[in-house]
């Protein structure tokens, strides 16, 4: 102790010695070196069966990260039969092999401490598996053996039923959970994008239309492979040659994608729940990354509500008036049809009409005034400068690329992100948000306390649907 | 941008890497300490031109007193308000509109709280802080951390308050690492609290996001406030309502000056940088700072728990279920031997509970083990369940005790034993990938005592034996050191 104080007395001497001859200087006015930043590179192979092969070696930890992209996905999903590619899914991850039945499976892969998931997303089928280095001879040989000859083991697939119908039970428990669901209802009527599953869609799947699916959608030619970790080429290569070499395609996937409901007009969804802060979730149809404004709009959303603290929701709802906690806006991208541009908050129940029209303001007052040019400038610069983290993690690289190729960007996509940001100019921030944020076509969902604002809601001019939990149990 | 958030569910990893990796650590971590008392952790990795950049301290809502329950949270909250010269356009008019305001806040305050209020008087007062408020926000430059931070390419910019530390962080490009040091060190040295009442009502929505709208929080809470009695455990880190509607920028203040100081700080660094002139760098920022005094130890000891203890939670949601058990924490052997009994009941597929409730019995579809709610002072070992629609939660119990009472009465195989070995370290190796997960790791660790406890750590796993288990199993999982907490939506049946 007596050697902190000594300690402390000398450096509060040198300190105010320090200070009387140097000005604090801002932080932002320092000068920094420029910063050294090659792209990464990624090894691409194609395998003859028409496996896409992405590799990025990694050798400081003894590990490797395995993600395959299978075409297909929920878009796929017929409207009697929402859900079934996620049923699908996870009976394909816990449903065993023709070899090894599926406690045999998870015991040997928890003997190993592999981790092995599968997931379905709106395009596609994702396969993730995480190995010790030392097992990735056998661990490819398993994944090999459940993407050939899944058992589809009807117990697990009973399983996975009876987990999917308990879902749908509880579907109403979380407020930001219920709100989603009716957002994108709302917004895609009559879509896979809108729709939910149902307690009898869930108990009509059966396993022959898991293995017709199997066999429709896991062929070599669809199957987008990411390697990362400590791997070299020539053994991965060699490895799932072995394994997938002899596996041919037999018939080649045609993408048609649904097409989307015509934009409703604006209205609001009034759910009551017993809580005592209301989630507000508002949304419309947004854009797809084939969107020539779509940096644009990346930029004029940062300043409304994607900036987080830099941006104006949370500056007025949250820094202002103290009124939430959680304030934001987004365009989900859609990687082939349009997504959603999405804003999002929770406020007391008697706050819910304020933050609602301050919501509606700020999309307007983007639309119809010029942003400052030092909104424009910290909004280019924040995308541009933390660019670099887009390739801090040697999987998220080498994913990003599989992703980039899959869904058909532009080749120079990434080399050109940061000249197309720092393009963006005052007039394309106004030109765009007139474009694409529509005010007047949001669906506006609210949960919570309804009678504490159902009045003052009328106030707000807009169609009011009132949905009742318990009919859409 | 991330939101910034508190994590009150934030567990520690009790668990460190292999003994490859152990080496690897040891030899990569620099360990320095400032002569003011501050600790700093590099470790220099030029995979990426970025740096991840953490200052943790040794305080969290553990050492805050019985009127004081909030404050570490809401200082955090009011450490991204600005300094002297950030955040404001002339700190020199500010100062008189400020004290103001907290003349005017601190009135309110008490007055509110009085049995018999003057409500004239109260709405007075009240409008006169709102148009104190209003002249004031015309001084205030808005986030201007965030703005600075944000046009040079910083991402992940947060801060989180726990039990037992509190963490401030951020992502760097590479060449911003200067930026970083002048900033934290400008906040930790000439912090302002701007905008102290309005934040205030921020921290009331996110007690209303996080706990009294969600189930799970919900449960989360109740458990604490019931399986500790005395210990500050008890108590929720973002305060309860009554605590958080009384907070006051003088205890604020002061909770900051005492404790938020270099004998209490680690700083770590994990990235492309020079270690050398990067610690000089960290010196001539951080190193002018006056060493402040430690956080004292808490003092409070629960005591055993002498029979089972339940609570019941009417809520808006479909039935959940939790069941606690006292355990000691780290560095003691037995937590070692919890880290272990954790991974072979609950963690994966194949082990004991997910097998018998979720696959076998079919009494629920989920089944979740964690420590909680802080690792300084001894905790829980917390079961968390998703019951099936059509199961009582008491099936639920009697299969969970049964397989409890097992671990009582028969030794794990060597085969559980080596799984639950591998698995643990394999989730640590997994934890270190990237500047952050290293960063985050090295800090909690060496926040709650030394980094070097995660070199130590596999030897420690490889000499618990089946036996060692057994006796923990029998000595701490007993109902009597229970309590168990349901939630579902009407009154008890």
């Amino acid at each position: 102790m007596r050697y902190f104080i000594y300690l402390s007395i000398a450096f509060l001497l040198f300190g105010c010695g320090h200070g009387l001859f140097n000005q604090q200087v801002r932080p932002d006015n320092l000068n920094f070196p420029p910063l050294e930043f090659k792209f990464p590179e990624v090894s691409q192979l194609q395998m003859d069966n028409g496996l896409k092969l992405y590799l990025k070696e990694d050798h400081e930890l003894p590990l490797v990260e395995l993600t395959l992209l299978v075409e297909g996905g929920s878009i796929h999903d017929p409207l009697d039969k929402t859900g079934f590619s996620q049923f699908f899914a996870r009976t394909l991850s816990t449903g065993g092999t023709e070899e090894l039945s599926p406690a045999e499976l998870e015991t040997e892969l928890e003997a190993m401490a592999a981790i092995l998931t599968v997931s379905s997303s709106t395009y596609g089928y994702e396969i993730n598996l995480s190995l010790n280095q030392q097992d990735l001879e056998r661990g490819i040989e398993i994944l090999a053996d459940l993407l050939r000859r899944p058992r589809f083991d009807p117990a697990r697939m009973e399983l996975v039923r009876t987990q999917m119908l308990e879902n749908i039970h509880r579907k109403n428990d979380d407020p930001g959970s219920i709100a989603g669901r009716l957002l994108s209802g709302a917004v895609y009527p009559g879509h896979p994008f809108g729709a939910e599953p149902t307690a009898a869609m869930v108990a009509s799947f059966t396993r022959e239309d898991l293995l017709e699916l199997h066999q429709r959608y896991f062929q070599p030619q669809n199957f987008w492979l990411a390697v990362s970790g400590d791997v070299r080429q020539a053994e991965l290569v060699s490895l799932l040659d072995q394994q997938l070499g002899d596996w041919h395609s037999t018939e080649s996937m045609i993408r048609e994608l649904p097409s989307l409901p015509a934009a409703a007009a604006g209205k609001i969804l009034l759910v009551d729940k017993d809580i005592p802060q209301t989630t507000v979730l508002m949304g419309h149809l947004g854009i797809s990354k084939d969107n020539p404004d779509v940096l644009a709009l990346q930029v004029a959303n940062y300043i409304l509500g994607g900036g987080g603290f830099n941006s104006r929701m949370m500056r007025e709802v949250r820094s202002d008036r103290g009124l939430a906690y959680s304030v934001y806006s987004y365009f989900q991208v859609g990687r082939q049809l349009p997504g959603m541009y999405i804003v999002g908050s929770e406020t007391k129940s008697q706050s819910t009409v304020e933050v609602v029209t301050l919501l509606q303001q700020l999309i307007q007052q983007i639309r119809a005034e010029p942003v400052s040019a030092a909104e424009l400038d910290l909004a280019k610069k924040s995308l541009i400068n933390s660019f670099v983290f887009a390739f801090a993690d040697s999987h998220s690289v080498v994913n990003r690329k599989v992703r980039l190729d899959y869904y058909g960007y532009p080749k120079d996509y990434l080399e050109t992100y940061r000249q197309k940001v720092a393009a963006v100019t005052i007039a394309d921030v106004q030109r765009v948000a007139r474009q694409y944020l529509h005010p007047d076509k949001l669906q506006i969902v609210l949960i919570g306390n309804s009678h504490q604002y159902a009045d003052e809601i009328k106030t707000l001019g807009l169609p009011v649907e009132n949905i009742d939990l318990q009919s859409i149990q | 941008m991330q939101r910034r958030m508190t994590s009150i569910l934030f567990i520690f990893l009790f668990i460190i890497p292999g003994l490859a990796f152990a080496q690897t650590l040891v030899d990569k971590v620099q360990e320095h300490h400032l002569d003011n008392g501050a600790t700093v952790l590099l470790v220099e990795r030029h995979d990426s031109p970025t740096v991840a950049a953490y200052i943790s301290f040794r305080v969290g809502a553990v050492n805050e007193t019985s009127n004081e329950r909030g404050v570490a949270h809401l200082l955090e909250h009011m450490l991204f308000k600005g300094t002297k010269t950030l955040g404001t356009k002339n700190y020199a008019a500010e100062k008189p509109l400020l004290q103001q305001i907290k003349t005017v806040g601190q009135q309110i305050d008490v007055l509110k709280n009085q049995a018999v209020t003057d409500p004239q008087k109260l709405q007075q007062l009240r409008d006169q802080l709102k148009a104190l408020q209003k002249k004031h926000r015309k001084l205030v430059v808005k986030n201007e951390f965030s703005k600075i931070y944000g046009e040079n390419g910083g991402v992940g910019y947060n801060a989180y308050t726990g039990k037992d530390s509190t963490t401030y962080l951020i992502n760097l490009p590479a060449n911003k690492l200067e930026l970083w040091a002048a900033i934290e060190s400008d906040r930790l040295e000439n912090a302002i609290f701007r905008e102290f009442y309005t934040e205030r009502d921020v921290v009331h929505e996110e007690r209303r996001r996080s706990y009294e709208s969600s189930p799970d929080g919900l449960m989360y809470e109740t458990l604490l406030a019931t399986a500790y009695e005395v210990h500050p455990y008890r108590n929720p880190v973002i305060g309860w309502n009554s605590d958080i509607d009384n907070l006051d920028p003088d205890e604020i203040r002061d909770f900051f000056d005492k404790y938020y100081t270099p004998v209490n700080m680690v700083i770590t660094l994990v990235g492309d940088f020079d270690s050398q002139s990067t610690l000089q760098m960290v010196d001539r920022y951080f190193g002018r700072l006056a060493p402040g005094i430690q956080v004292p130890p808490v003092l409070d000891r629960e005591p055993e728990q002498k029979g089972e203890r339940r609570a019941y939670i009417d809520f808006d949601a479909e039935q959940q279920l939790m069941i606690a058990y006292h355990k000691p924490t780290m560095p003691q052997r037995a937590d070692y031997v919890f880290d272990i009994l954790m991974q072979v009941l609950c963690e994966g597929r194949t082990s004991r509970l997910y097998k018998s409730l979720v696959v076998e019995k079919q009494l629920v579809t989920d089944v979740n083990v964690f420590g909680a709610p802080g690792s300084r002072y001894d905790n829980l070992m917390i079961l968390s369940m998703t019951p099936r629609f059509s199961c009582s939660c008491t099936n639920i119990e009697d299969a969970v005790y049964l397989e409890l009472e097992r671990l009582k009465s028969e030794p794990l195989t060597l085969a559980e034993l080596d799984t639950a070995r591998k698995q643990i370290m394999t989730s640590i190796l997994r934890g270190l990938k990237g500047n952050s997960g290293l960063a985050r790791m090295l800090s909690s660790y060496q926040t709650l005592g030394d980094w070097r406890y995660l070199v130590d750590y596999e030897k420690q796993l490889n000499s618990i034996t089946a036996q060692d288990v057994m006796d923990v199993a029998k000595r701490y999982l007993q109902a009597d050191n229970r309590t168990v907490v349901t939630l579902r939506r009407g009154e008890q049946s």
